[in-house]
Protein backbone atom coordinates (compact mmCIF):
# COMPACT_ATOMS: atom_id res chain seq x y z
CA UNK A 1 0.00 0.00 0.00
CA UNK A 2 1.37 3.34 -1.17
CA UNK A 3 1.53 6.38 -3.33
CA UNK A 4 3.86 6.03 -6.86
CA UNK A 5 3.89 8.86 -9.40
CA UNK A 6 5.10 7.30 -12.67
CA UNK A 7 7.13 9.43 -14.90
CA UNK A 8 4.81 12.39 -13.97
CA UNK A 9 4.59 15.77 -16.60
CA UNK A 10 2.19 18.55 -15.95
CA UNK A 11 2.88 21.05 -19.49
CA UNK A 12 1.06 24.45 -18.92
CA UNK A 13 0.89 25.99 -22.34
CA UNK A 14 4.47 25.53 -24.06
CA UNK A 15 6.04 25.17 -20.49
CA UNK A 16 6.86 21.79 -18.61
CA UNK A 17 5.41 22.74 -14.91
CA UNK A 18 7.01 19.40 -13.77
CA UNK A 19 8.80 16.37 -15.63
CA UNK A 20 9.61 12.64 -15.53
CA UNK A 21 8.94 12.96 -11.86
CA UNK A 22 8.97 9.41 -10.31
CA UNK A 23 8.11 8.62 -6.80
CA UNK A 24 7.16 6.49 -4.03
CA UNK A 25 5.68 7.01 -0.83
CA UNK A 26 5.10 3.85 1.96
CA UNK A 27 2.12 3.95 3.92
CA UNK A 28 2.84 6.07 7.35
CA UNK A 29 5.96 7.35 5.66
CA UNK A 30 6.20 11.12 5.47
CA UNK A 31 8.03 12.60 2.09
CA UNK A 32 8.86 16.61 2.09
CA UNK A 33 8.26 17.88 -1.44
CA UNK A 34 11.53 20.67 -0.77
CA UNK A 35 12.60 23.68 -3.25
CA UNK A 36 12.34 27.10 -3.98
CA UNK A 37 8.77 28.73 -5.29
CA UNK A 38 8.34 27.81 -8.92
CA UNK A 39 9.80 24.50 -8.55
CA UNK A 40 6.98 22.56 -9.41
CA UNK A 41 6.35 21.61 -5.57
CA UNK A 42 2.94 22.64 -5.12
CA UNK A 43 2.25 21.18 -8.99
CA UNK A 44 2.87 18.31 -7.76
CA UNK A 45 0.79 17.99 -4.91
CA UNK A 46 -2.28 19.67 -6.96
CA UNK A 47 -1.46 16.69 -9.14
CA UNK A 48 -1.72 13.94 -6.75
CA UNK A 49 -4.75 15.77 -5.21
CA UNK A 50 -6.55 15.73 -8.59
CA UNK A 51 -7.00 19.92 -8.72
CA UNK A 52 -4.80 19.38 -12.04
CA UNK A 53 -4.46 16.49 -14.81
CA UNK A 54 -0.88 15.30 -15.43
CA UNK A 55 -0.08 15.96 -19.29
CA UNK A 56 1.79 12.21 -19.03
CA UNK A 57 2.49 9.90 -16.67
CA UNK A 58 0.11 8.33 -14.04
CA UNK A 59 -0.24 8.18 -10.19
CA UNK A 60 -1.15 5.29 -8.49
CA UNK A 61 -2.53 4.87 -4.92
CA UNK A 62 -2.97 1.34 -3.31
CA UNK A 63 -2.16 -0.38 -6.44
CA UNK A 64 -5.09 1.31 -8.24
CA UNK A 65 -4.75 4.09 -10.59
CA UNK A 66 -5.49 7.28 -9.88
CA UNK A 67 -4.64 9.44 -12.88
CA UNK A 68 -7.90 10.05 -13.92
CA UNK A 69 -10.48 10.32 -10.62
CA UNK A 70 -12.52 12.82 -9.49
CA UNK A 71 -10.69 14.78 -6.50
CA UNK A 72 -13.66 14.02 -4.50
CA UNK A 73 -13.08 9.58 -5.05
CA UNK A 74 -9.27 10.02 -4.46
CA UNK A 75 -9.91 10.49 -1.09
CA UNK A 76 -7.19 12.84 -0.03
CA UNK A 77 -7.33 14.73 3.29
CA UNK A 78 -5.31 18.12 2.12
CA UNK A 79 -4.15 20.94 4.08
CA UNK A 80 -4.02 24.06 1.78
CA UNK A 81 -1.15 27.18 2.47
CA UNK A 82 -4.11 29.75 3.07
CA UNK A 83 -6.06 27.31 5.11
CA UNK A 84 -9.12 27.43 2.74
CA UNK A 85 -11.89 27.69 5.07
CA UNK A 86 -15.01 28.91 4.49
CA UNK A 87 -15.35 32.47 5.93
CA UNK A 88 -19.07 32.74 6.11
CA UNK A 89 -19.59 29.61 7.76
CA UNK A 90 -19.23 28.91 11.32
CA UNK A 91 -16.13 26.32 12.69
CA UNK A 92 -18.42 23.88 13.12
CA UNK A 93 -20.48 24.25 9.29
CA UNK A 94 -17.09 23.98 8.19
CA UNK A 95 -16.76 20.64 9.11
CA UNK A 96 -20.12 19.82 8.70
CA UNK A 97 -20.30 20.61 5.66
CA UNK A 98 -18.28 17.55 3.89
CA UNK A 99 -20.12 15.33 5.97
CA UNK A 100 -23.51 16.35 5.16
CA UNK A 101 -22.39 16.08 1.49
CA UNK A 102 -21.37 12.99 1.48
CA UNK A 103 -24.78 12.36 3.16
CA UNK A 104 -23.72 11.10 7.26
CA UNK A 105 -26.21 11.11 9.12
CA UNK A 106 -27.24 13.90 11.82
CA UNK A 107 -26.48 12.04 15.08
CA UNK A 108 -23.24 10.69 13.36
CA UNK A 109 -22.16 13.90 11.80
CA UNK A 110 -22.20 15.64 15.19
CA UNK A 111 -20.72 13.31 17.00
CA UNK A 112 -18.05 13.08 14.69
CA UNK A 113 -17.73 17.27 14.79
CA UNK A 114 -17.75 17.41 18.67
CA UNK A 115 -14.87 14.62 18.36
CA UNK A 116 -12.84 16.10 15.95
CA UNK A 117 -13.17 19.31 17.90
CA UNK A 118 -12.07 17.87 21.06
CA UNK A 119 -8.98 16.21 19.14
CA UNK A 120 -8.19 19.31 18.17
CA UNK A 121 -8.53 21.55 21.62
CA UNK A 122 -11.18 23.54 20.03
CA UNK A 123 -14.55 22.85 21.95
CA UNK A 124 -15.28 26.29 22.87
CA UNK A 125 -14.36 27.73 19.07
CA UNK A 126 -17.62 25.83 17.31
CA UNK A 127 -19.77 28.39 16.58
CA UNK A 128 -17.06 30.57 15.89
CA UNK A 129 -16.22 32.60 12.27
CA UNK A 130 -12.95 31.65 11.04
CA UNK A 131 -11.90 35.25 11.17
CA UNK A 132 -12.14 35.40 15.02
CA UNK A 133 -9.46 32.54 15.17
CA UNK A 134 -6.15 32.85 15.65
CA UNK A 135 -3.47 31.01 13.00
CA UNK A 136 -2.74 28.66 14.58
CA UNK A 137 -6.51 27.92 15.48
CA UNK A 138 -7.17 27.99 11.89
CA UNK A 139 -4.80 25.83 10.96
CA UNK A 140 -5.75 23.20 13.49
CA UNK A 141 -9.67 23.35 11.80
CA UNK A 142 -7.95 22.90 8.57
CA UNK A 143 -6.32 19.74 10.08
CA UNK A 144 -9.86 18.71 11.80
CA UNK A 145 -11.45 18.86 8.04
CA UNK A 146 -8.82 16.91 6.89
CA UNK A 147 -9.11 14.21 9.48
CA UNK A 148 -13.01 14.20 8.86
CA UNK A 149 -12.45 13.39 5.20
CA UNK A 150 -10.71 10.05 6.93
CA UNK A 151 -8.07 10.11 3.79
CA UNK A 152 -5.91 7.39 2.13
CA UNK A 153 -3.55 10.00 1.37
CA UNK A 154 -2.66 13.38 3.46
CA UNK A 155 -1.53 16.21 1.29
CA UNK A 156 0.08 19.02 3.12
CA UNK A 157 0.69 22.29 1.11
CA UNK A 158 3.41 25.04 3.27
CA UNK A 159 0.94 24.05 6.30
CA UNK A 160 2.89 26.30 8.81
CA UNK A 161 4.35 28.80 6.35
CA UNK A 162 1.94 31.32 7.77
CA UNK A 163 2.60 30.38 11.39
CA UNK A 164 5.20 32.16 13.75
CA UNK A 165 8.22 29.89 15.31
CA UNK A 166 6.68 29.07 18.43
CA UNK A 167 3.47 28.14 16.84
CA UNK A 168 5.21 26.00 13.78
CA UNK A 169 6.95 24.13 16.72
CA UNK A 170 3.23 23.27 18.91
CA UNK A 171 1.96 22.65 15.26
CA UNK A 172 4.69 20.25 14.09
CA UNK A 173 4.09 17.98 17.71
CA UNK A 174 0.25 18.33 16.83
CA UNK A 175 0.98 16.67 12.75
CA UNK A 176 3.15 14.38 14.50
CA UNK A 177 0.56 12.68 16.79
CA UNK A 178 -2.60 13.46 14.05
CA UNK A 179 -0.99 12.26 10.89
CA UNK A 180 2.82 11.09 10.79
CA UNK A 181 3.13 7.21 11.82
CA UNK A 182 -0.64 6.71 10.85
CA UNK A 183 -0.05 4.54 8.29
CA UNK A 184 -0.96 6.40 5.28
CA UNK A 185 1.59 7.98 3.33
CA UNK A 186 1.73 12.29 3.74
CA UNK A 187 3.16 13.91 1.15
CA UNK A 188 4.44 17.69 2.69
CA UNK A 189 5.28 20.49 0.72
CA UNK A 190 7.78 22.95 2.08
CA UNK A 191 10.31 25.52 0.94
CA UNK A 192 11.68 25.69 4.43
CA UNK A 193 15.04 22.70 4.73
CA UNK A 194 14.50 22.96 8.55
CA UNK A 195 10.88 22.18 8.38
CA UNK A 196 11.25 19.40 5.91
CA UNK A 197 14.50 17.64 7.64
CA UNK A 198 12.45 17.60 11.10
CA UNK A 199 8.97 16.28 9.97
CA UNK A 200 10.20 13.81 6.81
CA UNK A 201 11.34 10.45 6.70
CA UNK A 202 12.26 11.11 2.86
CA UNK A 203 13.13 14.71 0.88
CA UNK A 204 12.85 15.10 -2.54
CA UNK A 205 14.47 18.18 -3.77
CA UNK A 206 12.70 20.01 -6.83
CA UNK A 207 14.28 22.55 -9.38
CA UNK A 208 12.99 23.77 -12.35
CA UNK A 209 10.16 20.73 -12.30
CA UNK A 210 12.78 17.92 -11.56
CA UNK A 211 13.91 15.87 -9.04
CA UNK A 212 17.29 17.33 -8.23
CA UNK A 213 17.83 14.31 -5.30
CA UNK A 214 15.41 12.31 -3.15
CA UNK A 215 16.37 10.45 -0.10
CA UNK A 216 16.66 10.62 4.07
CA UNK A 217 17.83 13.94 5.53
CA UNK A 218 20.80 12.50 6.56
CA UNK A 219 21.64 11.83 2.94
CA UNK A 220 20.87 14.94 1.69
CA UNK A 221 22.79 17.02 4.34
CA UNK A 222 26.22 14.68 3.97
CA UNK A 223 26.13 13.87 0.50
CA UNK A 224 24.27 15.89 -1.24
CA UNK A 225 24.03 15.37 -5.33
CA UNK A 226 24.73 18.57 -6.36
CA UNK A 227 26.12 21.95 -5.26
CA UNK A 228 22.14 23.42 -5.56
CA UNK A 229 21.51 20.58 -2.97
CA UNK A 230 23.93 21.97 -0.54
CA UNK A 231 23.44 25.31 -0.54
CA UNK A 232 19.53 24.64 0.08
CA UNK A 233 20.11 22.02 3.27
CA UNK A 234 21.82 22.79 5.97
CA UNK A 235 22.03 26.23 7.76
CA UNK A 236 24.45 28.54 8.22
CA UNK A 237 24.38 27.35 4.74
CA UNK A 238 27.35 25.83 2.84
CA UNK A 239 30.44 27.35 1.86
CA UNK A 240 31.67 27.61 -1.57
CA UNK A 241 35.61 27.74 -1.98
CA UNK A 242 37.30 30.02 -4.96
CA UNK A 243 37.23 27.12 -7.21
CA UNK A 244 40.10 25.33 -8.52
CA UNK A 245 40.06 24.29 -11.98
CA UNK A 246 36.94 22.70 -13.06
CA UNK A 247 35.86 21.95 -9.43
CA UNK A 248 33.96 23.84 -6.66
CA UNK A 249 34.96 23.06 -3.32
CA UNK A 250 32.45 23.23 -0.46
CA UNK A 251 32.66 22.87 2.91
CA UNK A 252 30.01 22.75 5.71
CA UNK A 253 30.16 25.66 8.66
CA UNK A 254 30.48 23.02 11.10
CA UNK A 255 33.15 21.34 9.80
CA UNK A 256 35.67 23.87 10.09
CA UNK A 257 37.63 24.28 13.26
CA UNK A 258 40.52 26.76 14.70
CA UNK A 259 44.04 25.10 14.27
CA UNK A 260 47.35 27.08 14.69
CA UNK A 261 49.13 25.41 11.61
CA UNK A 262 45.92 26.51 9.17
CA UNK A 263 44.59 29.29 6.76
CA UNK A 264 45.05 32.87 8.39
CA UNK A 265 42.12 34.57 8.68
CA UNK A 266 40.35 38.21 9.59
CA UNK A 267 36.70 38.04 11.76
CA UNK A 268 34.21 40.23 9.67
CA UNK A 269 31.98 39.78 12.40
CA UNK A 270 30.20 37.44 14.69
CA UNK A 271 26.79 36.04 15.44
CA UNK A 272 26.05 34.64 18.79
CA UNK A 273 22.87 31.88 18.43
CA UNK A 274 23.19 30.90 21.23
CA UNK A 275 24.28 27.66 21.79
CA UNK A 276 26.87 28.14 18.94
CA UNK A 277 27.65 31.00 17.39
CA UNK A 278 28.62 32.04 13.96
CA UNK A 279 31.97 33.75 13.19
CA UNK A 280 31.90 34.95 9.10
CA UNK A 281 35.87 35.24 8.34
CA UNK A 282 37.80 36.52 5.70
CA UNK A 283 40.02 34.17 4.08
CA UNK A 284 42.55 33.84 1.46
CA UNK A 285 39.63 31.70 -0.32
CA UNK A 286 36.83 33.75 -0.08
CA UNK A 287 34.54 34.26 3.22
CA UNK A 288 33.93 31.65 5.02
CA UNK A 289 30.97 30.90 7.83
CA UNK A 290 32.29 29.25 10.45
CA UNK A 291 30.12 27.61 13.50
CA UNK A 292 31.94 26.85 16.92
CA UNK A 293 30.90 26.67 20.44
CA UNK A 294 29.32 29.24 22.18
CA UNK A 295 31.77 29.63 24.68
CA UNK A 296 34.74 29.93 22.24
CA UNK A 297 36.46 33.72 22.45
CA UNK A 298 37.72 35.01 19.40
CA UNK A 299 42.07 34.58 19.38
CA UNK A 300 44.44 36.98 18.38
CA UNK A 301 45.13 35.19 15.31
CA UNK A 302 42.32 32.93 13.78
CA UNK A 303 43.55 30.31 11.58
CA UNK A 304 41.21 27.68 10.37
CA UNK A 305 41.41 24.13 8.93
CA UNK A 306 39.10 21.04 8.38
CA UNK A 307 39.31 17.63 7.20
CA UNK A 308 39.64 16.42 3.46
CA UNK A 309 36.78 14.09 4.43
CA UNK A 310 34.49 16.82 4.82
CA UNK A 311 34.75 18.76 1.25
CA UNK A 312 32.43 18.28 -0.60
CA UNK A 313 33.35 18.38 -4.76
CA UNK A 314 31.21 19.89 -7.15
CA UNK A 315 31.33 19.91 -10.78
CA UNK A 316 31.90 23.73 -11.45
CA UNK A 317 29.64 23.26 -14.97
CA UNK A 318 26.89 21.39 -14.00
CA UNK A 319 27.06 21.33 -10.16
CA UNK A 320 26.71 17.69 -9.60
CA UNK A 321 28.64 16.15 -7.14
CA UNK A 322 32.03 14.41 -8.22
CA UNK A 323 33.27 13.26 -4.65
CA UNK B 1 -16.82 65.48 13.53
CA UNK B 2 -19.16 67.41 15.09
CA UNK B 3 -18.35 70.29 12.44
CA UNK B 4 -20.69 69.87 9.31
CA UNK B 5 -18.35 69.57 6.23
CA UNK B 6 -19.75 72.17 4.02
CA UNK B 7 -18.93 69.78 1.12
CA UNK B 8 -21.13 67.23 2.83
CA UNK B 9 -23.90 69.96 2.97
CA UNK B 10 -23.45 70.82 -0.83
CA UNK B 11 -23.22 67.03 -2.58
CA UNK B 12 -26.73 66.68 -0.12
CA UNK B 13 -28.51 69.72 -1.91
CA UNK B 14 -27.22 69.00 -5.10
CA UNK B 15 -27.98 65.58 -5.29
CA UNK B 16 -31.39 65.76 -3.41
CA UNK B 17 -32.59 68.87 -4.52
CA UNK B 18 -34.51 67.33 -7.61
CA UNK B 19 -35.93 64.67 -5.99
CA UNK B 20 -37.23 67.44 -3.36
CA UNK B 21 -38.36 69.73 -6.21
CA UNK B 22 -40.14 66.53 -7.86
CA UNK B 23 -41.95 65.93 -4.47
CA UNK B 24 -43.12 69.71 -4.03
CA UNK B 25 -44.58 69.79 -7.70
CA UNK B 26 -46.42 66.62 -7.39
CA UNK B 27 -48.44 68.12 -4.44
CA UNK B 28 -49.09 71.92 -5.74
CA UNK B 29 -51.76 72.33 -8.11
CA UNK B 30 -51.19 73.91 -11.61
CA UNK B 31 -52.13 77.33 -10.74
CA UNK B 32 -49.20 77.42 -8.22
CA UNK B 33 -46.74 75.95 -10.23
CA UNK B 34 -47.51 78.41 -13.20
CA UNK B 35 -48.89 81.54 -11.52
CA UNK B 36 -47.11 83.72 -8.98
CA UNK B 37 -47.45 82.66 -5.66
CA UNK B 38 -49.29 85.89 -4.59
CA UNK B 39 -52.38 85.17 -7.03
CA UNK B 40 -53.06 81.94 -6.44
CA UNK B 41 -55.81 80.44 -4.03
CA UNK B 42 -55.20 77.20 -3.45
CA UNK B 43 -51.13 75.65 -3.36
CA UNK B 44 -51.51 72.77 -1.85
CA UNK B 45 -53.35 69.11 -3.64
CA UNK B 46 -53.94 65.77 -3.73
CA UNK B 47 -55.22 65.85 -6.70
CA UNK B 48 -52.30 64.92 -9.04
CA UNK B 49 -52.42 61.49 -7.34
CA UNK B 50 -55.95 61.28 -7.48
CA UNK B 51 -55.90 61.51 -11.11
CA UNK B 52 -52.93 59.23 -12.45
CA UNK B 53 -54.42 56.93 -9.20
CA UNK B 54 -57.80 56.91 -11.09
CA UNK B 55 -56.84 56.62 -14.29
CA UNK B 56 -58.15 53.51 -16.10
CA UNK B 57 -56.45 51.24 -15.83
CA UNK B 58 -54.86 52.97 -12.41
CA UNK B 59 -51.34 53.99 -11.71
CA UNK B 60 -50.42 50.94 -10.22
CA UNK B 61 -50.71 48.95 -12.74
CA UNK B 62 -47.53 49.88 -14.04
CA UNK B 63 -46.04 49.91 -11.01
CA UNK B 64 -46.31 45.98 -10.73
CA UNK B 65 -45.62 45.85 -14.82
CA UNK B 66 -42.33 47.21 -14.16
CA UNK B 67 -41.49 45.30 -10.82
CA UNK B 68 -42.59 41.84 -13.01
CA UNK B 69 -40.41 42.91 -15.82
CA UNK B 70 -37.53 44.17 -13.39
CA UNK B 71 -37.03 41.11 -11.22
CA UNK B 72 -37.83 38.79 -14.18
CA UNK B 73 -34.77 40.31 -15.84
CA UNK B 74 -32.77 40.32 -12.66
CA UNK B 75 -33.24 37.16 -12.33
CA UNK B 76 -32.62 35.85 -15.68
CA UNK B 77 -29.52 38.13 -15.43
CA UNK B 78 -28.44 36.60 -12.76
CA UNK B 79 -29.01 33.21 -13.16
CA UNK B 80 -27.01 33.80 -16.96
CA UNK B 81 -23.92 35.75 -15.50
CA UNK B 82 -23.25 33.96 -12.62
CA UNK B 83 -21.88 30.69 -14.41
CA UNK B 84 -20.63 32.42 -17.22
CA UNK B 85 -18.81 34.79 -14.55
CA UNK B 86 -17.29 31.40 -13.05
CA UNK B 87 -16.51 30.05 -16.27
CA UNK B 88 -14.45 33.13 -17.15
CA UNK B 89 -12.14 32.67 -14.18
CA UNK B 90 -11.40 29.13 -15.18
CA UNK B 91 -10.21 29.95 -18.59
CA UNK B 92 -6.48 30.81 -19.23
CA UNK B 93 -5.66 34.12 -18.64
CA UNK B 94 -4.85 35.46 -22.63
CA UNK B 95 -8.25 33.92 -23.30
CA UNK B 96 -10.02 35.53 -20.54
CA UNK B 97 -8.67 38.62 -20.73
CA UNK B 98 -9.85 39.00 -24.60
CA UNK B 99 -13.48 38.15 -23.43
CA UNK B 100 -13.56 40.56 -20.86
CA UNK B 101 -12.77 43.01 -23.92
CA UNK B 102 -15.80 42.02 -26.19
CA UNK B 103 -18.10 42.22 -23.01
CA UNK B 104 -16.75 45.17 -21.93
CA UNK B 105 -17.42 46.53 -25.39
CA UNK B 106 -20.98 44.93 -25.68
CA UNK B 107 -21.54 46.50 -22.30
CA UNK B 108 -20.45 50.39 -23.74
CA UNK B 109 -22.15 49.65 -26.64
CA UNK B 110 -24.89 52.49 -27.07
CA UNK B 111 -27.91 50.58 -26.92
CA UNK B 112 -30.51 52.77 -28.62
CA UNK B 113 -29.10 51.95 -31.99
CA UNK B 114 -30.81 48.67 -31.70
CA UNK B 115 -34.03 49.21 -30.85
CA UNK B 116 -35.45 49.50 -34.32
CA UNK B 117 -33.57 46.12 -34.97
CA UNK B 118 -35.00 44.59 -32.00
CA UNK B 119 -38.67 45.97 -33.00
CA UNK B 120 -38.23 44.21 -36.12
CA UNK B 121 -37.31 40.60 -33.98
CA UNK B 122 -40.13 41.50 -31.86
CA UNK B 123 -42.84 41.74 -34.93
CA UNK B 124 -41.00 38.52 -36.24
CA UNK B 125 -41.39 36.46 -33.26
CA UNK B 126 -45.10 38.04 -32.35
CA UNK B 127 -43.81 38.81 -28.99
CA UNK B 128 -44.94 42.49 -28.97
CA UNK B 129 -47.01 43.65 -26.27
CA UNK B 130 -45.79 40.83 -24.01
CA UNK B 131 -44.72 42.04 -20.83
CA UNK B 132 -42.39 38.90 -19.96
CA UNK B 133 -40.80 38.83 -22.79
CA UNK B 134 -39.05 42.24 -23.24
CA UNK B 135 -37.25 40.81 -20.36
CA UNK B 136 -35.49 38.66 -23.25
CA UNK B 137 -33.40 42.11 -24.85
CA UNK B 138 -33.51 43.64 -21.31
CA UNK B 139 -31.20 40.54 -20.03
CA UNK B 140 -29.31 40.39 -22.70
CA UNK B 141 -27.97 43.78 -22.72
CA UNK B 142 -27.36 43.42 -18.88
CA UNK B 143 -25.49 40.46 -19.24
CA UNK B 144 -21.98 41.84 -20.29
CA UNK B 145 -22.01 44.52 -17.43
CA UNK B 146 -23.00 41.75 -14.60
CA UNK B 147 -20.71 38.99 -16.01
CA UNK B 148 -18.01 41.29 -15.68
CA UNK B 149 -18.73 42.76 -12.12
CA UNK B 150 -19.15 39.31 -10.73
CA UNK B 151 -16.60 37.34 -12.50
CA UNK B 152 -14.12 40.26 -10.69
CA UNK B 153 -15.76 39.06 -7.60
CA UNK B 154 -14.83 35.49 -8.19
CA UNK B 155 -11.63 36.92 -9.26
CA UNK B 156 -11.14 38.56 -5.72
CA UNK B 157 -11.94 35.44 -3.62
CA UNK B 158 -8.79 33.96 -1.72
CA UNK B 159 -7.34 31.03 -3.51
CA UNK B 160 -8.46 27.29 -2.54
CA UNK B 161 -11.97 28.14 -1.33
CA UNK B 162 -13.14 26.69 -4.72
CA UNK B 163 -10.84 23.87 -4.61
CA UNK B 164 -11.27 22.83 -0.56
CA UNK B 165 -14.75 22.42 -1.72
CA UNK B 166 -14.40 19.91 -4.32
CA UNK B 167 -12.05 17.68 -2.24
CA UNK B 168 -15.21 18.18 0.73
CA UNK B 169 -16.99 16.12 -2.17
CA UNK B 170 -19.45 19.07 -3.14
CA UNK B 171 -20.52 19.07 -7.16
CA UNK B 172 -20.27 22.72 -9.21
CA UNK B 173 -24.00 22.98 -8.19
CA UNK B 174 -23.33 22.72 -4.76
CA UNK B 175 -20.39 24.92 -4.97
CA UNK B 176 -22.40 27.62 -6.14
CA UNK B 177 -24.89 26.97 -3.38
CA UNK B 178 -23.05 26.63 -0.28
CA UNK B 179 -19.62 28.21 -1.11
CA UNK B 180 -19.40 30.75 -3.98
CA UNK B 181 -22.33 32.56 -4.49
CA UNK B 182 -22.29 33.78 -0.15
CA UNK B 183 -18.96 35.05 -0.93
CA UNK B 184 -19.59 37.12 -3.61
CA UNK B 185 -23.09 38.12 -2.30
CA UNK B 186 -22.26 41.86 -1.96
CA UNK B 187 -21.04 41.62 -5.67
CA UNK B 188 -24.19 40.30 -6.73
CA UNK B 189 -26.54 42.42 -4.66
CA UNK B 190 -24.92 45.74 -6.57
CA UNK B 191 -24.91 44.16 -9.97
CA UNK B 192 -28.96 42.86 -8.76
CA UNK B 193 -29.38 47.04 -8.32
CA UNK B 194 -27.85 48.07 -11.58
CA UNK B 195 -29.64 45.86 -14.09
CA UNK B 196 -33.11 46.32 -11.99
CA UNK B 197 -32.38 50.33 -12.22
CA UNK B 198 -32.07 49.42 -15.90
CA UNK B 199 -35.31 47.92 -16.60
CA UNK B 200 -36.50 50.17 -14.41
CA UNK B 201 -36.10 52.95 -16.19
CA UNK B 202 -35.29 52.00 -20.07
CA UNK B 203 -37.73 53.37 -22.49
CA UNK B 204 -37.35 53.17 -26.31
CA UNK B 205 -37.30 49.32 -26.10
CA UNK B 206 -40.34 49.46 -24.05
CA UNK B 207 -41.69 52.17 -25.90
CA UNK B 208 -41.68 50.30 -29.14
CA UNK B 209 -42.29 46.82 -28.12
CA UNK B 210 -45.78 47.34 -25.99
CA UNK B 211 -48.48 49.43 -27.00
CA UNK B 212 -51.51 47.52 -25.10
CA UNK B 213 -52.61 50.34 -22.26
CA UNK B 214 -52.22 47.52 -19.36
CA UNK B 215 -48.85 46.14 -20.47
CA UNK B 216 -47.26 49.66 -20.27
CA UNK B 217 -44.07 50.01 -18.23
CA UNK B 218 -43.41 52.73 -15.88
CA UNK B 219 -41.69 55.19 -18.19
CA UNK B 220 -44.13 54.46 -21.40
CA UNK B 221 -47.26 55.30 -18.80
CA UNK B 222 -45.75 58.25 -17.75
CA UNK B 223 -45.18 59.70 -21.17
CA UNK B 224 -48.62 58.82 -21.82
CA UNK B 225 -50.44 61.13 -19.11
CA UNK B 226 -52.38 63.54 -21.18
CA UNK B 227 -53.42 67.12 -19.36
CA UNK B 228 -56.54 68.88 -19.35
CA UNK B 229 -56.28 70.08 -22.56
CA UNK B 230 -53.63 69.73 -25.73
CA UNK B 231 -51.95 72.58 -24.93
CA UNK B 232 -51.28 71.96 -21.00
CA UNK B 233 -48.79 69.87 -19.99
CA UNK B 234 -49.53 68.15 -16.68
CA UNK B 235 -46.05 68.63 -14.59
CA UNK B 236 -48.57 67.76 -11.25
CA UNK B 237 -49.42 64.75 -12.53
CA UNK B 238 -45.80 63.87 -13.99
CA UNK B 239 -44.31 64.57 -10.57
CA UNK B 240 -47.01 62.39 -8.67
CA UNK B 241 -46.47 59.92 -10.99
CA UNK B 242 -42.37 59.82 -11.30
CA UNK B 243 -42.80 60.06 -7.26
CA UNK B 244 -44.63 57.19 -6.92
CA UNK B 245 -42.71 55.31 -9.41
CA UNK B 246 -39.33 56.03 -7.43
CA UNK B 247 -41.06 54.44 -4.51
CA UNK B 248 -40.39 50.49 -4.85
CA UNK B 249 -36.57 51.78 -6.67
CA UNK B 250 -35.89 53.50 -3.25
CA UNK B 251 -36.87 50.34 -1.20
CA UNK B 252 -35.10 47.81 -3.44
CA UNK B 253 -31.63 49.85 -3.20
CA UNK B 254 -32.35 49.77 0.87
CA UNK B 255 -32.36 45.99 0.78
CA UNK B 256 -29.29 45.61 -1.15
CA UNK B 257 -27.29 47.96 0.60
CA UNK B 258 -27.65 46.54 3.98
CA UNK B 259 -25.95 43.37 2.43
CA UNK B 260 -23.52 45.59 0.55
CA UNK B 261 -22.54 47.15 3.73
CA UNK B 262 -22.63 44.09 5.94
CA UNK B 263 -20.18 42.27 3.39
CA UNK B 264 -17.88 44.69 3.45
CA UNK B 265 -17.32 45.00 7.07
CA UNK B 266 -17.62 41.74 8.15
CA UNK B 267 -14.80 41.23 6.24
CA UNK B 268 -16.49 38.31 4.55
CA UNK B 269 -14.14 37.97 1.56
CA UNK B 270 -10.69 38.06 3.56
CA UNK B 271 -10.88 34.68 6.30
Amino acid sequence: MSLILNNIGRKVSRNWIIRNLNLRVENGQCLALLGPSGCGKSTTLRLIAGLDKPSEGSIILNDKDITSISPVDRKVGMVFQSYALFPHLSIAENLLLGLKIRGINLPEQQRRVSNILSLMQLEGYANRKPSDLSGGQRQRVALARALLREPMIYLLDEPMSNLDAQLREELRTELRRLILNKDKPVVYVTHDQHEAMAMANRIAVLRNGELEQIGSPEDLYHKPSSLFVATFIGRPQINQLTNENKIIKAIRPENIYLDDSGLECKLIYREWLGNNQLWLLNSPKGNLRMLCDASLSVPERIQISWSKNHEHLFNKYDGKRIY
Amino acid sequence: MNKINPWFVAICIWSLAPLLWQLYTSFSTSEALTMPLSEVEKRWTFDNYIQILNAEPPFWRYLINSTILSLSTTIITLILSIPAAYSITKLPTFIANNFKRVLLSAALFPYVLLFLALLEVARKLNIGNNLLALSIPYSALSIPLAVLLISSAFNDLPDGLDEAARLEGLNLFQRFRYILVPLIRPAVASTSILVFIFSWNEYPIALTWLSKENVLTLPVAIARIAGSSVYSVPYGAYAAATVLGSIPLLIVVMIFQKQIVSGLTKGAIKG
